[in-house]
């Protein structure tokens, strides 16, 4: 199986072309759609496009099949985080954060319990509440990325394995279910800890889920990242080069997928991350260019399907030591924050979220930025898709894998 | 690296514009001092952030490849400055660094820092909109989230939410 004999045109990375530069493709032939001289068309994708995730509209020009340029619209679901933020109580606006990256809710809410956290300098976060909140962030970043996986392959076509991947997904949903009520919005992790213990027998069941997704993992693998046309249609496809991540800024699997072997789990860590990492619990898996270039949409899927497996390890090393004991720390029930200002960023399922709080001693915010990973990753969009095919615009779109909710906060 | 040692080695550089660390301090009863929580900032001129922005990402020492957030902030609607927060990131040397830029509410402009790190592009758009703020040099200064004719700077402490919306009433 060789991927030098793939159709897609190389790509140059430039933002227009000239028609005179016939390039040859990887396969050795000659491009042809330059024989025929059409008139340039504006295609609108979305706002309702599958494709896109939720609401985005991507404005793409194209020349027949060849896209020569592309502007990416946001907007359609913002909804004023920042500004409620600086309306609402500190505990208030933790329902408001479940809303932004709403596959990884629980990613949000310790992100911004952190930053809080980080202007209350006497507060002690319980050892029993940092491990039930590794385990459940960990469990959420399995959720979001079966998601990322599912979505991907019907991106492209393959509609199986979404299937496959919910059944996973709504086990999981089924154990946030358990231990906090709801599926979706969870609002779990609390300032100061966590909200409610984890119910008889849950543990148990999350090693069991653990079992049971190690076995499933390898049919994942197998059907959708190994399958020869997925590769066909990810390989050489949306190739982000290593200092052109850096310079967009971009974070987490995007990064990860172009080579750049950084994860502020391992390197910045925090919770029990660091701990594990010590005890060879979990490894930062990086993308390599196996099936095509280094930094192709395949690289950035394969990351994120290799770190399920890494979240399961730590799910498993966490259950191993979690003991029993608090789970909040001392907390009033109006929280008052201590003038300050603090920016804490956090691994998220897409990146780095990052919050900055400041405070001016009261019962509100002066100011809560949201920094979010899908924001920053979609941006490199407008600089992939000139030069591309029509039909590798909706790959490249699908493997930033973003949350509309979290571009538009 | 600490911010005190980032600022020195900066300075070494020649870097001009520095205006101090805003370190934490504790709380000091005795003479009425709440006290700063949280993280330290640099505090720099915005008149001289391109070059000391170029410096970060340059020098051998620091590296600060990633900008990872560019935002401002309204700390208070009688107050005569905004602040422009900047946050980076090393790869390499795993350190973060904080920036903060006093910008006067009479003159909100400063020059952009896309030609150093093009995911400021964003980063300044939504910052324009929101707060007002001209981003000279930016290269395409159109707003991102709000529609095209939005009036007014929403996150801005002075802010007045409008009463309707293209006929459509939002009392």
């Amino acid at each position: 199986m060789s991927n030098s004999t793939s159709n897609t045109p190389e790509k140059d990375h430039k933002s227009s072309y000239r028609a005179e530069e016939r390039r040859t493709l990887s396969s050795g032939e000659e491009e042809f759609f330059f024989d025929v001289k059409t008139s340039d068309m504006e295609v609108n994708m979305g706002p309702q496009h599958p494709a896109t995730h939720g609401v985005m509209r991507v404005l793409i020009r194209c020349d027949g099949e060849l896209v020569t340029g592309s502007q990416v619209h946001l907007g359609y679901l913002h909804r004023c985080a920042e500004k409620i933020g600086e309306n609402v109580e500190w505990l208030q606006y933790l329902p408001y954060t479940d809303r932004y990256d709403y596959l990884a809710a629980m990613n949000n809410n310790l992100g911004y319990s952190m930053a809080v956290e980080a202007l209350m300098p006497g507060l002690e976060i319980p050892r029993r509440a940092v491990l039930l909140r590794t385990i459940n962030v960990e469990l959420n970043r399995i959720a979001s990325h079966l998601v990322a996986y599912g979505t991907y392959g019907l991106d492209i076509g393959a509609i199986t394995p979404f299937l496959y991947a919910f059944r996973e997904r709504e086990w999981i949903q089924a154990l946030f279910e358990k231990i906090c009520g709801a599926r979706l919005t969870y609002s779990y992790i609390r300032i100061g800890g966590v909200f409610n213990d984890a119910p008889p027998g849950w543990l148990k069941e999350v090693g069991h889920f653990c079992d049971v997704f190690e076995e499933k993992w390898k049919e994942y693998r197998d059907l959708l990242a190994l399958n020869h046309i997925f590769i066909k249609r990810t390989a050489h496809v949306g190739v982000i080069p290593k200092d052109m991540a850096i310079d967009f800024g971009l974070t987490g699997p995007m990064l990860r997928g172009s080579g750049v072997d950084f994860d502020l789990r391992r390197d910045m860590p925090y919770m029990a991350y660091g701990e594990a990492y010590e005890a060879g619990a979990f490894k930062v898996p990086v993308g390599s260019g196996e099936k095509g270039e280094l930094g192709d949409s395949w690289d950035r899927f394969y990351v994120r399907v290799e770190e399920m497996m890494e979240s399961i390890k730590l799910v498993r090393w966490c259950l191993g030591v979690i003991e029993d004991g608090p789970i909040i720390g001392e907390i009033p029930k109006v929280i008052k924050v201590p003038a300050g200002e603090a920016y804490v960023g956090i691994e998220n399922p897409r990146g780095e979220l990052g919050h900055y709080v400041h405070s001016d001693g009261g019962k509100v915010a002066v100011r809560c930025r949201v920094r979010g990973p899908s924001f920053t990753n979609i941006a490199v969009v407008e600089e992939l898709m000139p030069g591309t095919l029509l039909a590798d615009s909706v790959a490249i779109i699908g493997s930033t894998d973003i949350v509309i909710g979290e571009t538009d906060r | 690296m600490e911010l005190q040692a980032i600022h020195d080695t900066l300075k070494a550089a020649g870097v001009v514009g520095l205006l101090g660390c805003d370190e934490p301090r504790p709380a000091n009863k005795k003479e009425k001092d709440p006290g700063r929580a949280g993280m330290p900032f640099l505090l720099v001129d915005p008149a001289e952030i391109v070059p000391l922005l170029t410096a970060c990402r340059d020098e051998s020492r620091l590296q600060f490849d990633l900008l990872i957030d560019l935002t401002a902030s309204d700390p208070a609607a009688d107050g005569d400055d905004l602040w422009v927060l900047i946050q980076l990131l090393s790869l390499k040397y795993r350190h973060r660094l904080a920036i903060k830029a006093h910008l006067p509410k009479s003159a909100l402009s400063i020059a952009s820092a896309t030609a150093v790190y093009r995911a400021a592009n964003w980063h300044e758009r939504e910052c324009s909109e929101m707060f007002g703020i001209t981003f000279e040099g930016h290269p395409d200064p159109r707003k991102i989230l709000l529609p095209d004719d939005w009036k007014g700077f929403p996150l801005r402490k002075d802010y007045e939410f409008p009463t309707e919306y293209h006929g459509i009433s939002c009392e």
